[in-house]
């Protein structure tokens, strides 16, 4: 499980994060909700250890983040994290050499599905086939916990059915999965716990499945309840 | 220890394409060089011949042509100096270009299952193992430069040097290649502890930002104060209390003690300060 624990951030005098808490278990997807700049990649970051929180704690399996625990959880952010010289299969390679969780099978099967060519170099990389190759080099490790940051922002609506496809596959099943977007209408049925953030504060934490059952409301009805009020 | 190495040679390659057009516009500028340089004086004594003059009264108005005649020119040390401005400047690009641009690469590397520590002490070494790769090959091209100029220049209008008294004839490379191990000791173990210390400032200004160049720059004073220490109070304070080689001694802890301490720095920084 993962544990965000009241954890503060600032940046200069701005506080981005404000006591924010959440968990996110094994096998679960957990969404990040909120409009741009209300810290959900942040919180990503934070849970990382690729930005310093200024307090709180973050747990994984009720530990703190160490450099073996980057063999049990990913991120997957928004921008490309390898050389834009190399080429795919360079970036494959790169990720075998370092990570005993990379699994090949599985990165073969995803470049295969997302119709990737292994030859082709990151720097000539469209949108679209920038988020596949992140969501590649991300869902290849065998790992507990994936973090993805707006795996569908700015892409076409071919590849955000084929992003969206994952969600349902065995890729990510068995995975604890935190996802931030702030336009969740391709995965909203697949979600879940669903965590409203505003102005670095968490307004609601809810399990989309009792909500839907018991108030008989989506997670976009939750959303305009929240952010209206 | 195995990612330390995979990194290192991972650094390395993302330099060696720099690294191959360094070395070859050194051979190329040297080369020319020697080939100009020689041509010219003979140049200039085939002229004289053909004045009338003889072969004695040549040498003695033109002397007798050595290495140094090329060490001395600004095509010899041109490459010199610009694959010494091409590290200095690859000592920050080696941390920014991680960070630059569309594809934030420090995210990887920051993501790494290894010591963060690992990712700063590979950067240092491969800074370290180009300064010594591209100082050897300056040596092969002294020795080659050496019999080119034998060949293009005839015995008699010659002096010849070996490859120490070339050296020693010519302030940079005096430099670049020190007499004594202990010189040699000296002059690469200062300039890996500058490459240490300005990593550590760079490190301030990654997690710190604007605050960070203030830190960074406080650190590197107090750094070159911590090692230049034995020396400021030998010169004042103890009024040349110290024999050279407790002197040496002293500079050699007081550099252990920097490097360490910029190490330990680094290591802080990476893993609870850094912001990617």
């Amino acid at each position: 499980m993962i544990e965000v624990k009241d954890i503060t951030k600032k940046f200069g005098r701005k506080k981005v994060l404000n006591g924010v808490s959440f968990t996110a278990n094994k096998g679960e997807i957990t969404c990040l909700i909120g409009i741009n700049g209300v810290g959900k990649t942040t919180v990503l970051n934070a849970i990382m250890n690729l930005t310093p929180i200024n307090s709180g704690e973050i747990l994984i399996d009720g530990n703190k983040i160490n450099k073996d625990s980057y063999e049990k959880i990913t991120f997957i952010p928004d921008a490309i994290t390898m050389l834009p010289s190399m080429k795919i299969s360079d970036a494959m390679t790169f990720m075998a050499d370092f990570y005993n969780a990379w699994n090949q099978t599985r990165a073969d099967e995803l470049l295969s599905f997302f119709k990737l060519d292994a030859n082709e170099r990151i720097s000539s990389l469209s949108k679209g086939n920038t988020a596949k190759v992140n969501m590649l080099l991300g869902l290849a490790l065998d790992v507990d916990y994936l973090l993805m940051d707006e795996p569908f922002s700015g892409i076409d609506i071919f590849s955000r059915e084929q992003i969206a496809e994952v969600f349902t596959s065995h890729l990510v099943e068995d995975r604890g999965v935190i996802i931030t977007t702030h336009e969740i209408n391709d995965i909203e049925h697949l979600i879940d716990k669903a965590v409203l953030l505003n102005d670095g504060v968490v307004l609601r934490e809810f399990n989309a499945e009792e909500v839907r059952e018991t108030e008989g409301k989506s997670i976009i009805d939750v959303m305009r309840e929240v952010y209206h009020a | 220890m195995m990612s330390y190495l995979k990194l290192t040679n991972f650094e390395l390659s993302r330099f060696f394409k720099m690294y191959l057009v360094l070395i070859g516009i050194t051979l190329v500028m040297q080369t020319l060089s020697v080939v100009w340089t020689a041509n010219n004086y003979l140049g200039e004594i085939n002229e004289q011949l053909s004045s009338g003059s003889t072969v004695e009264e040549a040498i003695n108005g033109w002397g007798l042509f050595s290495f140094d005649f090329i060490t001395r020119g600004f095509w010899f040390s041109a490459p010199i100096l610009l694959c010494i401005a091409s590290l200095l400047i690859y000592v920050f690009f080696i941390w920014y270009r991680d960070w630059l641009g569309k594809n934030t690469f420090a995210y990887r590397l920051f993501m790494l299952p290894t010591a963060r520590l690992n990712v700063f002490l590979a950067k240092a070494t491969a800074i370290f193992l180009m300064v010594l790769g591209l100082i050897s090959i300056q040596l092969v091209f002294l020795t080659i430069e050496n019999e080119l100029m034998k060949m293009i220049v005839p015995n008699t209008f010659r002096e010849d040097l070996t490859i120490n008294e070339i050296i020693n004839g010519f302030d940079y490379l005096r430099v670049l290649y020190p007499v004594s191990f202990i010189q040699f000791f000296i002059n690469y173990g200062i300039g890996f502890m500058a490459v240490i210390v300005v990593f550590t400032g760079i490190l301030f200004e990654r997690s710190f930002r604007w605050k960070g160049i203030i830190l960074g720059v406080l650190f590197s004073g107090i750094a070159l104060i911590v090692f230049f220490l034995p020396i400021l109070l030998h010169e004042t304070i103890l009024n040349h209390f110290f024999y050279p080689t407790e002197l040496f001694i002293l500079m050699l802890i007081s550099g252990l003690i920097v490097i360490a301490g910029s190490i330990w720095m680094s290591n802080y920084l990476l893993n609870k300060k850094i912001r990617v």
